[in-house]
């Protein structure tokens, strides 16, 4: 896998790596992509009709609302304010 | 500028009125103070699962037979992945391979060059995904706080084919769609409310080109009007940019409601690659025939049989219209008509004082003080003379400002007329014994002071009898002298 | 006696009769972690004074005569299953501070049985690993030799099993991740049917491959507690609608004419001698004993590692982008735009094999190769459960050895990734095919260290997998851990 190509990755996970560390990541990746690449040989196709768990429209749940959590619990492991979470400004 | 044809498709956002949200049990009522209707599901946590809500299936696929659509009898889930602050998980639950609605049409009606006009606009799938957070910015501290109350809220996506070629044509099928939505119960269609949302995906071409343009995207539109300015605008500017020679960038772009132009957005994340995958902790959803039949009877009759039936009735098409655009006075005026069945005058009167009313901010439809049945009632008892037209304007105004059953009203008003013969009599003898010089008048040839007299008579016996009868008996009496 | 080396069911009569006490229990354990787990590491987070109180709350009940099977017995619980206000970190600096406001499903059906939680055991970061070396909080080591490794991605909760730290253990299983570690340490661990034991709380890895399940001294300790976390739970979608059987009802019956399938390609060159040999030796006592032996094949086995890698890592890329910092976790001290904080958060908050799976994964989905690995991979799972419905045909149950080794040294295969994947090719069939499986040590090699086989069953049929497990148990000869 090539250093562009782990960029784009890390891009789409937003994760940062510095340019030593993107040299070996891709070397890690190339040998594991390796391994990933021996299923090309068979031919296969997925259905996803045969996933069917046969779940019907009343097996689902009844639409009931009840007690939400308290806004202390939602924010407790949080950096918060005026009840809200705090999010840097994102740039548009 | 040469002409270009537009190549307009929407898609439209509805929020389903559900009780609860869409994959959790917190509740989906409109509002609420920050962060009070979060759960660890909807706000995201580590080790939550998504548990579906029957009923936003159900309204889904109502939805989707009030469209015209078919459904599809499995139907997936898939996570569309993608980082923002207003979403917890930094994925959406939607649905892209196996949506529950595809291949829907939706008729309009739309005016053009003063000529009116109508078309299909086809319906490409209707899915069902949840709602994201709200951010509040705050600019002095160059922050932005995100409320996860709206989190998980159950909404509707409905993408149309681009048939769709003018703002008058967007206007007319986002003003259809919000109709068919009400009439199915599903969605109370509030633009300003953020409960219907509307996205215009637009391109224009020659009429000599094979492919479509290159087509810009339109976000941040919050009303009907500002829908037709956009794209009114986008026109404008693209046109303007291939005249010129230039090309028209794929991009997405942001309404400015001031200006009345869009303006291109920094985009959220260029090209982005949702990495759609199948949502594993949903397992699918399978409906029998029995499941859809039973969904499709609970649509109530649907604005275009209603108006055939209101026409057939004998109303006129304006009215008509009026009464069908809107569900809620649909069923009062179809309440109303199975008390006192005379179609045309309950429309005559709703349309006449009703609305009226309404009109003028004194009364609100969905919090009407009175009954249909009450309102039948009034105009019957104006028909069939049991209280002068004019008396019942006066008995609606009671009803409007404190409720009440309008025979009581009337009867306490004094209004009810009963044709009391003998009081009549008296009242008009009272009447001319204190105006002998009119008498004398009348006797002598002038016809005007009968006028005089009758509206003393009137006046004196206000809402006993109609008018009609005060005028026979008064024209005896006087006969008589 | 040492009373923390018994099985749950002793500790039960025991505790019955008064001959100990709820407190005395919970204390032996707290004594001994705290003069052991100093060098095993085997926990992140000891609960002791919460343990001590559950101590108190469980005698209460059992001096009103209401005991029920796990009243008292103190448990340690893996710590990817969130337990309602008592650190969390799935062994992640992402976590380090995580305090979840509820408790797993799991945990609420325990705390109903009246245990006592010792504390949350360490584990291969977000339980992507098979060695445990990948916890960012303690690197827990062998209890049979302290050079090497547990195993993993459970490593805190076997080695805790295994050096009797605790009575029974908690752990999740995605590839192996109760399988493997309860191999090299010596123990039994159970990996359910994909759905029999709810998820909610179990904080997702791969979330159509991950369970919860036991880890204990043996089958039977672990058909007890398989009992009581079992259970439709309606807050996950994909937990199975059916009632939860005894799962020691099969105990003790006679295990004659049971077919026993042992497809060829596991026990191919990749499998070390010592291990296909203790293996193989196990069939020939289960042939002793009146079982049949059946030859089968799985030709698609070559190809599972890499279809649950992809999958597994597809899922776990998308599970995780909720770890930005801004809702709980790690938040980065740099970062202006919302990007860079995020960015700087998962980067400074993550291990590197976190990461290479998070890489791995949107490799798997992106635009343009997901046909070929993720669509492939899932077209794969539908085979490899086909070839497994095949052999099942034939078949009761399926024994393969758990892993191709045992525990190897702490410092080897660190530098190679990839060749770690290889090493799960015994165990993650199992999951891709949503199966039950219970690991045993079937014999120790030349130097003492525990030999672990599988036996795998059919969809629900834990029973029967418990019911063969035990059958061999009960005869085996075991070498505990001198720890």
């Amino acid at each position: 896998m090539d250093i562009e190509m782990v960029r784009h990755l890390s891009d789409l996970g937003k994760l940062t790596f510095t340019d030593e560390e993107l040299e070996k990541v891709a070397k890690d990746m190339t040998g594991i992509i390796e391994i990933m690449d021996t299923i090309k040989e068979i031919d296969i196709s997925y259905d996803p009709i045969k996933d069917n768990h046969n779940v019907y429209l009343n097996g689902l749940r009844e639409d009931r609302a009840m007690d939400s959590f308290p806004t202390e619990k939602i924010l407790q492991n949080a950096v918060n304010s005026e009840k809200c979470f705090v999010v840097p400004k994102v740039v548009e | 500028m040469s002409a270009y044809i537009p190549v307009i498709g929407l898609e439209i956002h509805a929020e389903l009125l559900t009780k609860s949200k869409v994959f959790c049990t917190c509740s989906a009522e409109f509002g609420g103070d920050k962060n009070t209707r979060c759960c660890p599901v909807c706000s995201g946590m580590p080790g939550t699962l998504p548990i579906i809500n029957q009923t936003a299936v159900e309204y889904a696929v109502k939805a989707g037979f009030a469209l015209g659509c078919d459904i599809n009898k499995f139907s997936t889930f898939d996570r569309k992945n993608y980082f923002y602050p207003d979403l917890p998980k930094a994925y959406q639950i939607s649905q892209l391979y196996l949506p529950l609605c595809i291949n829907g049409l939706v008729p309009i009606e739309f005016e053009e060059n003063g000529e009116k006009k109508s078309k299909n606009i086809r319906i490409n799938r209707i899915h069902l995904e949840e709602d994201a957070g709200k951010l509040i910015h705050d600019d002095l501290n160059g922050v932005s706080l995100a409320d996860y109350n709206r989190c998980g809220i159950p909404l509707i996506e409905i993408v149309t084919e681009p048939d769709i070629g003018s703002a008058e044509e967007a206007k007319a099928f986002v003003e259809k769609i919000s109709l068919l939505l009400q009439y199915a119960g599903v969605c109370d269609c509030k633009m300003e409310q953020g409960s219907l949302r509307c996205d215009v995906n637009i391109s224009i071409m020659k009429p000599t080109d094979t492919e479509f343009g290159t087509r810009a995207e339109i976000k941040n539109l919050n009303s009907i009007k500002a829908i037709g300015r956009a794209i009114d605008f986008e026109i404008y500017r693209q046109a303007k940019l291939l005249d010129m020679g230039k090309r028209v960038v794929q991009e997405t772009r942001r309404f400015d409601d001031n200006r009345g132009e869009t303006k291109s957005m920094r985009s959220k994340e260029d090209a982005h690659d949702y990495r759609y995958f199948p949502e594993p902790d949903i397992l699918q959803v399978n409906f029998t025939d029995e499941d859809l039949d039973a969904i499709r009877e609970k649509l109530p009759e649907m604005p275009y049989k209603r108006l055939e039936r209101y026409l057939a009735d004998g109303l006129n098409e304006t009215d008509a219209k009026i009464i069908v655009n809107k569900k809620i006075l649909s069923d009062f005026f179809d309440e109303a008509v199975k008390t006192y069945s005379n179609p045309k005058s309950i429309c005559n009167f709703l349309i006449g004082e009703l609305m009226r009313r309404i009109n003028l901010g004194e009364i609100e439809l969905e919090k009407l003080p009175f009954s249909a049945e009450g309102f039948a009632k009034l105009v019957e008892m104006a028909d069939t003379d049991k209280v002068s037209k004019n008396d019942a304007k006066d008995v609606f105004r009671t009803m409007c400002e404190k409720g009440g059953d309008p025979e009581e009203i009337a009867k306490a008003a004094g209004l009810l007329i009963t044709n009391d013969t003998g009081k009549v009599l008296e009242v008009i003898e009272e009447v001319l014994a204190a105006n002998d010089k009119a008498v004398s008048q009348f006797k002598n040839g002038d016809q005007k002071v009968f006028g005089f007299l009758m509206g003393q008579c009137t006046k004196a016996l206000k809402g006993v009898c109609t008018p009609k009868v005060i005028k026979e008996e008064l024209e005896n009496k006087l006969k008589s002298i | 006696m040492d009373i923390t080396a018994l099985k749950i069911r002793d500790m039960r009569t025991m505790l019955d009769k008064k001959e100990i006490s709820a407190a005395e229990l919970t204390d032996a354990y707290l004594d001994r972690i705290d003069k052991t787990d100093g060098s095993l590491e085997s926990y992140i987070t000891v609960t002791a004074d919460e343990a001590k109180a559950a101590a108190v709350k469980a005698q209460q009940v059992i001096d009103d005569g209401n005991a029920g099977v796990l009243t008292g017995i103190p448990l340690a619980i893996k710590d990817n299953i969130c337990t309602d206000g008592i650190k969390t970190t799935c062994a992640s600096r992402i976590l380090e501070n995580f305090v979840p406001p509820y408790n797993a499903t799991v945990m609420e059906k325990l705390n109903a049985e009246g245990i006592v939680m010792l504390g949350k055991t360490s584990m291969d970061e977000f339980a992507m690993g098979g060695s445990t070396q990948t916890s960012a909080f303690k690197k827990t080591k062998n209890p049979y030799d302290q050079n090497r490794v547990p195993g993993g991605s459970s490593g805190g909760s076997a080695a805790a099993v295994g050096a009797s730290l605790c009575a029974a253990a908690l752990g999740s299983d995605t590839g192996g991740s109760i399988r493997q570690p309860a191999s090299f340490c010596g123990v039994t661990g159970l990996k359910p049917t994909y759905g029999r034991v709810s998820r909610y709380g179990l904080v997702a890895f791969a979330s159509s491959l991950d369970q919860i399940g036991p880890v204990a001294k043996d089958a039977h300790d672990c058909a007890i507690i398989l009992n009581a976390i079992s259970g439709y739970d309606y807050h996950d979608g994909t937990s199975a609608k059916l009632d939860v059987p005894d799962f020691t009802a099969k105990i003790g019956q006679d295990i004659k004419g049971i077919k026993i399938a042992m497809p060829k390609e596991f026990y191919a060159e990749g499998i070390d001698s010592d291990v296909r040999e203790a293996v193989e030796n196990a069939a020939k006592w289960y042939e002793q004993q009146g079982a049949v032996i059946v030859e089968c094949s799985m030709p698609s086995l070559k190809y599972a590692v890499a279809a649950y890698y992809l999958i597994a890592s597809a899922e776990a890329s998308s599970n995780l982008s909720r770890y930005d910092g801004i809702k709980y976790g790690h938040r980065s001290e740099t970062g202006d735009s919302y990007s860079d904080l995020v960015c700087n958060s998962r980067s400074e908050g993550f291990g590197d094999e976190v990461k290479r799976r998070i890489l791995l994964g949107n490799y798997a989905l992106s635009s343009g190769y997901y046909d070929a690995y993720y669509g492939k991979a899932m077209a794969l799972k539908q085979k490899i459960r086909e070839e497994y419905a095949e052999i099942f045909k034939g078949c009761d149950v399926i024994l393969t050895p758990t892993a191709p080794t045992v525990a190897y040294g702490i410092n080897e295969n660190i530098s190679d990734p990839a060749k770690m994947y290889q090493a799960d090719i015994c165990t993650v069939t199992v999951n891709i095919a949503s199966l039950p499986a219970i690991s045993t040590t079937c014999g120790y090699d030349k130097n003492g260290m525990p030999i672990g086989m599988s036996i795998i069953g059919k969809h629900w049929d834990e029973a029967s997998v418990i019911q063969a497990a035990d059958a061999y148990e009960k005869q085996f000869a075991y070498q505990p851990a001198k720890i």
